[in-house]
C-alpha cells in the first residue's frame, strides 16, 4: 500500500545522487591535476590571459631545474630529519603514558582524554609566540632540535589519543596471566603488551611523521634562514616563482599522498579527531 | 598521599614525561601569551592598552569579522557537503570503493599544497576565470548575453566577501574527506532495523532523514562541529597563502604583529581574543545546540 504513496523528494534524491557523486569526485581531483599540470607546462601555456586546460607542451624543465638548484635537498633533509625525530620522540614519550591512560577508570580516562583535546583548542599562534621568544633566548631558532620540540607540542596529544585507542583493545587479562606466571609489571608490559600494540604504534608514528612533514606555523615562527620544505614552497609563492612553487608543492605532497593512501584502511573515526588539520 | 604515591608509583612514572611536556610547552606558553597581552609594550606594566589599540585598528576589526565569518560559513558548508557525500557513500552501488578512495584524496595533500593549487585556479589569469570566460563566450555566441567581460577576470584575492569565500572553499576542499568519514562512521552506527521500521510505516525519504537520521547522528555531528570549529577559528596557512593582507584573520594578524611589527604584546592580546572566541563558541554550541547529548 505504502509504495503508492508519492515520495517526490526521494525520487529526486535517487535520480541526482550518482551524478552528484561524480561531480564531487571531479571537483576533488581538479586542483591536483592543475598543480601537476603547471609543474610540467611551458610558461606559454600557463602565464597567459587564457591558460590551457590540457597539457600541450610537456616539459621537464622546471623539475630538472628544481632538482639541480641545490635548494631542494637542504630543505628536504631538514623536513625529513625533523619529522623522523618528532615521530621517534612522540612514541617514546606517548607510548607509556597512553598505556597508563588506557588502563584508567572509565570516568578518569574520559577527563584525561578531554583535557588532551582541550590543549588543541589553544590557537597555535598563541603558543608559538612565547615559544619563539623562549627559543631565541635558548639559541634554538633555525635549529632542528627547536623544531622537533615545537612539533611535539601538537603531536603528543594527537598520538596519545590514537594510542589510547590501540591499548584499549588489548585485554588486561593478558598482562594479568603473565604476572601470575611470575613476570613483573614492566616485564609484562614490554614482552606482552607492547608487541601486540606495535602495528598500532607504527600507524600512529606514520601519522605524526606526516603531520610534522607538513607543519607550517611553528616552522614559520622558528625559522629565519633555514627553511623546511613547506616553508620553501611558501618562499617561492612570495617570490612569484610560479613553476618552482608547483614543483616544490608536488614534491612535498608525494610522500604524504603515498603514505595516506597506504594507511587508508587504518583510518578510524576515533583516530581522525586529532588528524584534522 | 604517600600511600597513593606508593601504590601508583609505576603509573605516575610512565605518565610523567607527557604531563610535564604538555605543562611546560603548552600550558605555560598559553598563560605567558595571556600575560603578554595584558602588559604594555613600552612600560611593561599591567594595562589594557593593547586591547584598546587593537579595537581602534581597522584591520584588526576586519580580521575579527573575517575569522568569525570564515568559521561559520565554513562549518555550514563542510557539514552540508560532508553529510551529502556521507549519505551518498552509505548507499550500496557498484564501484563504491573507487569513489570512496577518490573522494578521500585531499587527505593526502598537505594544506600548503592545496593552497598552491587554489592559487593557480583562482589567480586573475587562473583557470576558474578562464572557465567563466569561456562560459560567457559561449553564452554570447548563443545570443543569450551581449556583453561578456566586464566582470572577467575577477580578482579573487582582492579582499572582501569573494576572498572569504575563496578561503572557505579552500578549507572545505581539504577537510571534506575527514568530515565525510566522521559522519559516515556515525551513519553506519545507526542500526538498519530503525530504517526498516520507518519503511514499513511508510515514511518518506525526507521524513526518515529528519526524524531518524539527523537525531541519531547528533553525536557524530557534535564531534565534527567541535573539531572543525576549533581549526576554522585558528585558520592560518590558507589565508596566509591565498589572501595575505587583503583578508587578514586573527591568526595571521597575530603573526604579522609579532614577526613584521615586532610587537609581541599586541600579538599576545590578539591570540588571547582568538582563544576566548574559540572557548565561547564551543561552550555555546554544547549548551544550546547539543544540550549535552552529543559528547557522551
Amino acid at each position: 500500500m505504502n509504495e503508492i504513496k508519492k515520495d517526490k523528494f526521494g525520487t529526486v534524491v535517487n535520480k541526482i545522487s550518482f551524478p552528484l557523486l561524480i561531480l564531487f569526485t571531479i571537483a576533488t581531483l581538479i586542483p591536483i591535476y592543475i598543480l601537476i599540470k603547471v609543474s610540467i607546462s611551458k610558461p606559454a601555456d600557463v602565464l597567459t590571459q587564457h591558460p590551457t586546460f590540457l597539457i600541450h607542451n610537456f616539459t621537464t624543465k622546471h623539475w630538472s631545474k628544481v632538482l639541480a638548484s641545490g635548494k631542494l635537498w637542504p630543505a628536504f633533509n631538514r623536513s625529513f630529519t625533523v619529522a623522523s625525530f618528532t615521530a621517534l620522540f612522540a612514541i617514546i614519550i606517548a607510548t607509556p603514558a597512553s598505556y597508563v591512560i588506557s588502563r584508567l577508570d572509565k570516568k578518569v580516562k574520559y577527563v584525561v582524554i578531554l583535557s588532551l583535546f582541550f590543549t588543541r583548542m589553544f590557537p597555535n599562534v598563541g603558543i608559538a609566540l612565547p615559544i619563539s621568544v623562549k627559543f631565541i633566548k635558548w639559541n634554538l631558532i633555525d635549529s632542528n632540535l627547536g623544531l622537533v620540540l615545537a612539533h611535539l607540542i601538537e603531536q603528543l596529544p594527537f598520538i596519545t589519543w590514537i594510542l589510547v585507542g590501540t591499548f584499549e583493545t588489548i585485554p588486561v587479562d593478558l598482562e594479568k596471566s603473565a604476572m601470575i606466571d611470575g613476570a613483573s609489571r614492566i616485564r609484562a608490559l614490554i614482552s606482552i603488551v607492547i608487541p601486540i600494540a606495535t602495528p598500532g604504534i607504527a600507524v600512529a608514528a606514520l601519522y605524526v611523521w606526516l603531520n610534522s612533514w607538513n607543519e607550517f606555523t611553528y616552522a614559520l615562527y622558528l625559522s629565519l634562514s633555514e627553511n623546511t620544505l613547506p616553508l620553501q614552497v611558501y618562499y617561492y609563492i612570495n617570490r612569484g616563482g610560479f613553476f618552482q612553487t608547483a614543483t616544490y608543492a608536488t614534491i612535498l605532497a608525494i610522500p604524504v599522498a603515498l603514505i595516506t593512501y597506504a594507511l587508508q584502511k587504518h583510518l578510524k573515526s576515533d583516530s581522525l579527531g586529532g588528524a584534522i588539520k | 598521599m604517600g600511600k597513593f604515591l606508593k601504590k601508583y608509583c609505576f603509573e605516575i612514572i610512565l605518565i610523567l614525561p607527557l604531563t610535564l611536556y604538555i605543562m611546560y610547552f603548552t600550558l605555560v606558553p598559553v598563560l605567558e601569551t595571556i600575560r603578554l597581552g595584558f602588559l604594555d609594550g613600552a612600560t611593561n606594566e599591567f594595562s589594557l592598552s593593547n586591547y584598546n589599540y587593537l579595537f581602534g585598528r581597522d584591520d584588526f576589526r576586519k580580521a575579527f569579522f573575517n575569522t568569525v565569518v570564515i568559521a561559520l560559513l565554513g562549518l555550514i558548508a563542510q557539514l552540508t557537503v560532508g553529510l551529502t557525500l556521507a549519505l551518498m557513500l552509505k548507499r550500496a552501488f557498484k564501484g563504491k570503493g573507487i569513489f570512496r578512495a577518490l573522494i578521500l584524496t585531499p587527505m593526502g595533500i598537505p594544506t600548503i599544497v592545496s593552497g598552491v593549487a587554489l592559487l593557480y585556479i583562482f589567480d586573475t589569469q587562473g583557470y576558474f576565470n578562464e572557465v567563466l570566460y569561456r562560459g560567457s563566450e559561449a553564452l554570447k555566441y548563443l545570443g543569450l548575453i551581449s556583453e561578456t567581460y566586464r566582470f572577467i577576470p575577477i580578482d579573487w584575492a582582492e579582499g572582501g566577501m569573494r576572498t572569504i569565500l575563496l578561503v572557505v572553499f579552500g578549507d572545505m576542499w581539504k577537510v571534506t574527506p575527514i568530515v565525510t568519514l566522521l559522519l559516515l562512521a556515525g551513519l553506519e552506527s545507526i542500526p538498519g532495523t530503525v530504517y526498516e521500521a520507518a519503511r514499513i510505516d511508510g515514511a518518506s525519504m525526507w521524513q526518515t532523514f529528519t526524524n531518524i537520521t539527523l537525531p541519531l547522528l547528533k553525536p557524530a555531528i557534535t564531534m565534527t562541529v567541535v573539531l572543525r570549529a576549533v581549526d576554522l577559528f585558528r585558520i592560518f596557512e590558507l589565508p596566509m597563502i591565498l589572501a595575505r593582507k587583503s583578508t587578514p584573520v586573527l591568526a595571521t594578524f597575530a603573526f604579522e604583529e609579532y614577526r613584521v611589527y615586532n610587537n609581541p604584546n599586541v600579538s599576545g592580546a590578539a591570540s588571547t581574543i582568538l582563544l576566548v572566541i574559540i572557548f565561547t563558541f564551543i561552550l555555546l554550541y554544547l549548551k544550546y545546540v547539543d544540550k549535552g547529548e552529543g559528547l557522551a
